[in-house]
């Protein structure tokens, strides 16, 4: 029983990877594809749980389940600056003011 | 080959489509591709750790994620001003 519900989290959380890796080959632009990254990161913290259930509470488990956990939690963080360094070279400002002058006007 | 091995090997495959918008796409999608390579990569060394039983390789993954999250912080603090 505990080696199903380990290859079931495994499972998931490979998929879940694998279909990050595809939306970033078939998202339009950068804005759609961060969307992936917090995507894997959910993928990586399932294979931790997978292997803490494998392992239970030993060393392995959880450094395994430590890392997942990291992953998920500080993934959206890196998705955040990473959509306001896009923002702030294309508009040259994050905040959305219609008519904060762009980093091509102010140059 | 173990389920834990297939895994791995599944993820690291999956590196090639990251390295292919790497190498094709602009440079904030690149980013994106490296960030997203990089949870593969503590994915893959978790999975590591576990089919081949040996501990660093789980040390290496925690340390790793904090190192490329780091990395990608600093990477997009430094192309938000085009340096």
């Amino acid at each position: 029983m505990k080696d199903v519900v380990a290859y079931v989290l495994l499972a998931a959380g490979v998929l879940l990877q694998l279909i990050a890796v595809l939306g970033l080959c078939v998202m339009r632009d950068t804005l759609d594809r961060l969307h992936c990254v917090s995507l894997a990161g959910w993928g990586t913290l399932l294979i931790g749980v997978a292997i803490l259930v494998e392992q239970y509470f030993s060393l392995l488990g959880d450094k395994a389940l430590l890392a997942g956990f990291l992953t998920a939690l500080l993934g959206p963080v890196l998705v955040h600056t990473t959509a306001r360094s896009f923002r702030i070279r294309t508009r040259g400002d994050w905040r959305a003011v219609e008519d904060y002058p762009t980093r091509e006007r102010r140059s | 080959m173990s389920v834990w091995l297939l895994s791995a090997v599944v993820l690291v495959a999956a590196w090639i489509p990251c390295l292919g918008v790497c190498i094709l796409a602009t440079e904030f999608d690149a980013l994106v591709a490296v960030e997203l390579g990089s949870t593969l990569l503590t994915s893959v060394l978790m999975l590591l750790s576990l089919a081949f039983r040996r501990q660093p390789f789980i040390d290496l993954a925690l340390a790793f994620v904090l190192v490329s999250i780091v990395g990608s912080l600093a990477f997009a603090r430094m192309m938000e001003e085009d340096i």
